[in-house]
């Protein structure tokens, strides 16, 4: 593991008068997840679209692998909560658009890499499916498989799995988490629900009501393990984290209130 | 992990099987359940049959002389009309000629509205400079500018097509702009960062997500440009079906008027469910 894979510097972001995330030093290693979790409108979206290069810092710089962030490209990919998926394309199609641009790759590695990815996301059946036609879980499985057969490092998922229900929200948290293991990618998840945060996150980066400014470093796998298994939510140290950090939010929210 | 997690929706318009006469019952009480579900067949039954009765009320009307044939000549009268005109006044030439000028003017406008309503939402500069003279435009009643259009054009062709495309463009380089405005960013962000450039992003992803809504602002304005068509051809023209309408009117041919309109009204029906088709047919995945 690298421990300053994705470096920011000072970054700090106003829009016209209103300071929404204050000067901000964070380091995330290479193949971590980490979760945002902050109140709503803290300023998370704002974070995540400069770590994209879709929008840049008033103040400071972000610096991925070394290199400084200045744009969008496909090293990292966004995973929306909605219109994740182009509608007009198919399951597969939606997949290969992630490599359209790609002239590094033959047509028939195209090919396999969406076969692969297809297999990997459990969508092989749906290959020929419209997004129109599958669940919301599905969609945002088809978003996941697309930014990796791009050939993301980084995954950029703002609250994904926001508009799901539970079961099927639960289900693809336990998917993210052993994708992102076995591809060893580095993720960043933003949400705001403390207890998607404790179950997913190596680590959790708990921001504090806008503007943003860091309140918590939580090192989740020294408390929990790397191994979660959907029961971990009954133990006793899931329960006490969860609860721990709870305590942190409210404390933030009603400061912010 | 597997595919079976969780289930995929079922296809839209499918219904489970079931015996004839109950889908039939369920059908019927469809109708009059507050936004019940009916089926196609059965719907169509009902517009049939409601303009059956509306023709038949109408004809029984006249028969039975309650209103004067000048003012509303019976469906019968009307028919009649409409067959001595295409047999012995070339009803079918007129016909073609204001189907063109409705295309023609149609098609400019849509020529000229589609990329001008793209960049005036792309490029603030654009739509900075235009958006308040079109808006102002769009409000002027195209009536009041047809002794304008005649001395500038004259009483030809060209003043048919541009009061036609006066009546379409203004409102539908907005409606582009607004559909453009309504890409969701989502989509430009995903494919900017898959390294699309801005060619790419207008073509695979801002019209393929405008389609839909662009062809149905395409189908509404070609109404509009049929209204325009008769204002054009009542002016100044000596062929197409507002002329036609207006030499009758002038010697009270009232079955000929009426014939004039429902003419219109055909060709606005048909025109529409044909662009209806093609719009089904081009976004199956809605
Ligand atoms: N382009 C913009 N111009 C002006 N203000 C903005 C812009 N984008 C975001 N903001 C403001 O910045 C603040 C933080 O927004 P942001 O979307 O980053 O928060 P968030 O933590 O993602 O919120 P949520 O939990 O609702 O998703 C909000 O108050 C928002 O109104
Ligand atoms: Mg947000």
């Amino acid at each position: 593991m690298t421990a300053d894979y994705l470096r920011f510097y000072g970054v700090a972001k106003t829009f016209g008068t209103v300071p929404v995330v204050r000067r901000t030093d964070l380091s995330i290693a290479r193949d971590a997840l980490v979760v945002f979790l902050g109140p709503s409108g803290c300023g998370k979206t704002t974070l995540m679209r400069m770590v994209g290069g879709l929008d840049s810092p008033t103040e400071g710089w972000i610096e991925l692998d070394g290199g400084r962030v200045d744009r969008p490209d496909r090293r990292r990919g966004m995973v929306f909560q909605s219109y994740s998926s182009f509608p007009w394309l198919t399951v597969a199609q939606n997949i290969a658009f992630g490599m359209r641009y790609r002239d590094d790759l033959t047509a028939a590695e195209k090919q396999e890499r969406v076969r692969h990815y297809l297999d990997l996301v459990g969508l092989t059946d749906f290959a020929d499916s419209y997004p129109s036609r599958i669940s919301g879980g599905m969609r945002q499985r088809v978003a996941i498989a697309r930014t990796l057969a791009a050939g993301s490092e980084v995954l950029l998922m703002d609250e994904p799995f926001g508009a799901l229900d539970a079961l099927t929200r639960e289900r693809l948290q336990v998917q993210l988490r052993s994708i992102q293991k076995r591809e060893a990618k580095t993720v960043v998840f933003v949400t705001h629900d403390v207890e998607e945060a404790v179950f997913l996150a190596d680590r959790i980066i708990l921001f504090s009501a806008r503007p943003a400014t860091i309140v918590a470093d939580i090192d989740v796998t020294a408390e929990l393990g790397a191994e979660r298994p959907l029961d971990i939510r009954e133990t006793r140290p899931f329960f006490d984290l969860r609860n721990h950090v709870l305590h942190l939010i409210r404390h933030e929210t009603s400061e912010a209130a | 992990m597997s595919g079976a997690m969780d289930e995929p929706l079922p296809e839209r318009g499918k219904r489970p099987a079931q015996g004839r006469s109950k889908t039939l019952r369920t059908a019927l009480g469809g109708l009059f359940a507050f936004r019940g579900r009916s089926s196609p067949t059965v719907e169509v039954g009902v517009s049939v049959l409601a303009a059956a009765i509306v023709l038949g009320l109408w004809e029984a009307a006249s028969r039975a002389g309650w209103i004067a044939p000048q003012f509303l000549p019976s469906p019968s009268a009307v028919l009649g009309a409409l067959w001595t005109m295409t047999t012995e006044q070339s009803l079918g030439y007129h016909i073609a000629v204001s189907t063109g000028r409705v295309w023609a003017a149609f098609l400019l406008a849509a020529a000229m509205a589609i990329p001008i309503g793209i960049l005036m939402s792309s490029y603030r500069i654009v739509g900075a400079a235009l958006e308040p003279m079109i808006d102002f435009i769009r409000y002027l009643p195209v009536p009041a500018l047809v002794p304008l259009s005649i001395i500038w054009f004259g009483v030809g062709e060209t003043t048919k097509i541009f009061l036609l495309w006066l009546g379409t463009f203004f409102q539908l380089v907005l409606l582009v702009a607004d559909d453009m405005r309504r890409v969701p960013h989502e989509y430009v962000e995903v494919a900017r960062t898959v390294g699309a450039n801005s060619r790419q992003l207008m073509w695979d992803v801002a019209l393929r997500s405008m389609g839909p809504t662009l062809l149905d602002n395409l189908r509404i304005t070609l109404g509009w440009c049929w209204t325009y068509l008769i204002i054009a051809e009542i002016v100044a023209a000596s062929s197409g079906i507002g002329y036609v309408i207006w030499q009758a009117r002038r010697f009270v041919k009232t079955p000929e008027v009426m014939a004039g309109v429902v003419v219109i009204g055909l060709i606005g029906l048909v025109t529409d469910q044909l662009l209806r088709l093609l719009h089904r047919r081009f976004f199956r995945y809605l």
